[in-house]
């Protein structure tokens, strides 16, 4: 600490203790008599030293922070402690200045809050990147749904137009059943895309609304359709295959299982089990004769399933054909 | 007011022109007449406004940097008792209150899903309310109901 006296030109120091010298390196002889501004340097913030001398003028006291210099020119953060000392008539006899070396606590400071600039920086970059990143792909994946959707619309209007122009009633069916194909991979889309997650697929729900297509486009309306279907819901990659499955087994209920305009009932039900799922389609049809059919359909069933990890059982019942798709546990 | 009678006269806005004849057949099988196929909006100013269609179905996306959107609001004006339905890829870029429109059948469509969505228009347009159930392939706004 120091003692000045401002009745003295210049405010000089009388009085200087041990820890001053020691903190600051100079002598006491090199101090006193001096104005205490010998402590300042270039880096010392002008503003601060304005509010101490406002201070000073004023006769009050102020508590500051600011870079002195030693005497071999290094320097530290003085938190210093300016007070008047006043005597009996009020009027101010000297000034005490205490100081106190903070070097530490600010630039530990100092380094606190540069850290948390150039961290908080960093996250606003990247977090603009990511927000950049997924903006593209969303507008990628909107462009390639979009893409797909007006294609499977074109192959779709191209079959139905070339449908027209075929005399032979069993090629024109071959057809339209390739058709029919087409549309369930195109309900396969719509079903995905309209869903929250891209990833995972309802499958129960999809065979809800292939259902109905495949009824209503059969033109029959003598076909009851009867649901009770839980939630199932399969990895997106799988979705065309077993969407393909489906559309066989449905298509052959009332094409085969439904033949000549007979009037039933297609049934479909299922749910989890504890491996995994399992679909039921059942109709009250002729049912099936043992003999392996050797159409495109069966061959696809067949091979889809076995490429989604599923199985697919058929039995008679006495009216009609039951099939099972067992899909194992993905989870 | 007198209720149109089939067959019902149709306008189809598409600039993809196998979709446009596609539709056409399927208006056509159905036992409706195609009034005109327009593929921009140029196309349906340039129609006779005396010929008022029943039915316009009309793509978002149209050729010579023209929208849906804009043939929306131009036949609305020009033809105030046209039930007006999107057809398109892009259901997300139809605005809430569909401008007006009267319903969307999202593409990709199937024959049948088509074939259900024109017969409970017609139903709509000549003996409303539609006694047929609402196809899943149609998604009609609340302007459809207060044509009823």
């Amino acid at each position: 600490m120091v003692i000045t006296d401002p009745s003295q030109p210049d405010n000089p120091i009388v009085f200087c203790n041990e820890a001053f010298q020691k903190l600051t390196g100079y002598d006491q002889n090199e101090v006193l008599g001096r104005n205490c501004r010998f402590l300042q340097g270039p880096g010392t913030d002008r503003c601060s030293i304005d509010k101490i001398r406002e201070a000073i003028s004023r006769g009050e006291s102020i508590a500051i922070e600011l870079l002195n210099y030693r005497k071999d020119g290094s320097t530290f953060w003085n938190a210093l402690y300016l007070s008047p000392v006043r005597n009996d008539d009020n009027s101010i006899q000297f000034f005490f200045a205490s100081q106190l070396d903070v070097t530490n606590h600010i630039v530990a400071k100092d380094r606190a809050i540069a850290q948390r600039e150039e961290i908080e920086n960093e996250v606003a970059k990247r977090t603009g990147q990511l927000e950049a990143a997924l903006e593209a792909k969303t507008l990628l994946l909107h462009e390639v749904d979009h893409r797909v959707k007006n294609n499977l619309t074109m192959i779709g209007s191209l079959l139905r137009l070339q449908s027209r122009t075929i005399g032979d009633p069993e090629i024109t069916a071959k057809l339209e059943a390739m058709m029919e194909r087409i549309d369930a991979l195109a309900t396969v889309h719509r079903t995905l895309y309209q869903s929250d997650d891209v990833t995972k697929f309802d499958v129960s729900a999809f065979a809800v609304t292939l259902a109905q297509d495949v009824v209503g486009s059969s033109g029959r309306s003598n076909i009851l359709l009867a649901t009770d279907l839980e939630p199932i819901l399969i990895p997106a990659g799988h979705a065309s295959s077993l969407g393909l499955v489906l559309n066989e087994i449905l298509t052959n209920a009332i094409k085969h299982g439904l033949r000549e305009g007979r009037a039933g009932i297609l049934k479909l039900s299922g749910g989890s089990t504890a491996n995994g799922a399992e679909i039921r389609i059942d109709d009250d049809g002729i049912g099936f004769s043992d003999e392996p059919s050797k159409g495109l359909g069966r061959m696809l069933v067949e091979r889809l399933t076995k490429q989604t990890g599923a199985t697919v059982e058929w039995s008679n019942l006495d009216p009609g054909t039951c099939v099972t798709i067992r899909l194992n546990d993905w989870n | 007011m007198e209720r149109p009678k089939p067959p019902l006269s149709v306008l189809i806005v598409e600039d993809e022109p196998l979709l446009a004849m596609d539709v056409e057949m399927m208006v056509e099988d159905a036992g409706h007449r195609v009034m005109a196929e327009a593929a921009s909006l140029y196309d349906v100013e340039a129609l006779d406004p005396a010929q008022s269609p029943d039915i316009a179905f009309v793509d978002m996306q149209l050729a010579r940097n023209t929208t849906g959107l804009q043939v929306c609001s131009l036949i609305q004006e020009r033809w105030s008792n046209t039930i007006i339905i999107f057809v398109t890829a892009n259901p997300k870029k139809i605005p809430d209150d569909f401008s007006g429109a009267h319903g969307v059948i999202p593409k990709p469509f199937s024959r049948h899903g088509f074939m259900n969505a024109l017969r409970y228009l017609q139903e709509s347009v000549c003996t409303p309310p539609p006694i047929t159930a609402l196809p899943g392939s149609f998604v009609p706004s609340e302007h459809l109901a207060a044509t009823w």
